[in-house]
């Protein structure tokens, strides 16, 4: 039994060539794209497909050399804006670049890991909406941190009474990313998915596209509240500069 | 009456062919089979050191690995390796994690000691003294034998296992509280027992001894 035990855990490790950064991240097929950045990022691209979580649940494929060289400068440059004690509270060092992203067979943005500090990018997710969503992932590792200040039901008690987001993000048809002409406290269908999507939204326009919103929530007092919430909230953390 | 029969040239080759066929075949056998012969074992007793108080030696099976312990950069686990040391804690701990070329890790005391070692639990051991809080520093680099606290994928839970870089990892660096270098012996640690394409090792190497210059 021990030995048919040792046998398949062999040969289940067989399967993957484990080096350093699997040794640090769990993450097989992984090299380093560009290490020393001044807030302390480090960026690893994916040589060739991996599967990890649970029963590999998560997947996602190698990165094309052109089309990465083109996207790390828009990554960089959106996260370049966080320095690095903010990044160290958030527990966010390791940035993995690859396309095709999927948890549970649906296409995903990123996939933080607050554990591994690490955040998962598709770079060819959504072309429109790219660099916000960039910012839309990095509040998850954010959220994750800091529960206890972004309290999901604080958050809910902005909403209408009569308003109820979906159980999960994924379990919902809420996915539309485009910014609605009629906000009524949501900015985008998929705000209205689950509280902490709802909160990642208002964050990342926010960080992108702050003026628009701003007089958009002049006439929107839930999106107002919602609006000085995150930013407090982010003040509490780190003396940030909206 | 025996007829005296002279061997022929092509004969003649046949055999030395044969002879030297074995010999080749003796020493190749010898060659591959000894995989300490090309490393030189270093003396420590031969050297002169400047801080002998943080001098350490650890005796694998190819000889002496010398690792010149940084208390300056990581104080807490600096005491703790060395009191392991002098318990003898991490005598006969296996080598059990090896990425060829890359690293090799010991010091699980609990279920990584070769004489019992447990393939379920190797590396979930504890030492019993608690774990310590990761003492990180940006200025170390993580050179060729880079001497470091292993810890599970959270900061602060370093305990005894440690791990020895066998190239230059600088994604490495601020991620492992480190404790010294090797500076002699590396030749003897990239001979340690690889796994086949697998990290973990089936019946791995060990330290046969460790202990403390003074």
């Amino acid at each position: 039994m021990r030995l048919l035990l040792i046998l398949l855990l062999t040969l289940q490790i067989n399967s993957l060539k484990a080096d350093e950064i699997f040794n640090l991240l769990k993450i097989p097929n992984l090299d380093v794209y560009k290490l020393n950045n001044s807030n302390g990022l480090k960026y690893l691209n994916t040589k060739k497909s991996f599967k990890i979580g649970f029963e590999n649940n998560i997947k996602c494929n190698e990165t094309n050399k052109k089309n990465l060289d083109e996207k790390f400068n828009l990554i960089s440059k959106n996260l370049s804006i966080y320095e690095k004690d903010f990044l160290n509270k958030i527990n966010l060092r390791f940035i993995v670049l690859c396309e095709k992203l999927y948890i549970s067979e649906i296409n995903t943005a990123g996939i933080p890991d607050h554990k591994k500090r690490t955040l998962i990018l598709d770079i060819n997710f959504n072309k429109k909406y790219f660099e916000r969503v960039i910012h839309h992932e990095v509040f998850h590792m954010i959220h994750n941190s800091f529960e206890n200040i972004f309290n999901e039901e604080i958050w809910s008690n902005f909403n209408d009474k009569a308003f109820e987001y979906a159980e999960c993000s994924t379990c919902s048809d809420r996915l539309g990313l485009d910014l609605y002409d009629k906000t009524n406290g949501f900015l985008t269908e998929y705000s209205k998915s689950i509280a902490s999507e709802d909160m990642a939204e208002v964050f990342s326009f926010i960080m992108t596209d702050k003026l628009k919103i701003i007089n958009i929530a002049k006439k929107d007092t839930i999106l107002s509240n919602k609006i000085e919430f995150i930013k407090n909230g982010i003040k509490k953390i780190e003396n940030f500069k909206f | 009456m025996i007829k005296k029969i002279k061997a022929s040239v092509s004969e003649k080759i046949l055999f030395i062919f044969l002879v030297l066929l074995g010999i080749f075949s003796f020493s190749f056998f010898f060659i591959i089979n000894n995989k300490c012969l090309f490393v030189k074992n270093v003396d420590p007793e031969k050297i002169q050191f400047t801080n002998r108080q943080n001098i350490a030696i650890m005796n694998v099976e190819c000889g002496n690995v010398i690792i010149e312990l940084n208390p300056k950069l990581s104080p807490n686990a600096v005491k703790r390796f060395k009191y392991l040391i002098q318990n003898e804690s991490y005598n006969r701990s296996a080598f059990y994690k090896v990425i060829e070329d890359t690293l090799i890790q010991a010091g699980d005391l609990e279920f990584g000691n070769i004489d019992n070692i447990n393939y379920y639990k190797v590396g979930s051991g504890k030492s019993g003294l608690g774990t310590l809080k990761s003492e990180l520093n940006e200025s170390f680099k993580f050179d060729e034998g880079s001497v470091v606290f292993a810890r599970n994928e959270q900061f602060n839970t370093e305990d005894s296992e440690f791990f020895i870089t066998l190239k230059k990892i600088p994604l490495y660096v601020g991620e492992y509280t480190p404790i010294g270098k090797v500076i002699y012996g590396l030749d003897a640690l990239k001979k340690i027992k690889v796994g086949n394409k697998v990290q973990y090792v089936l019946r791995p190497d060990f330290i046969n001894y460790f202990k403390l210059l003074e």
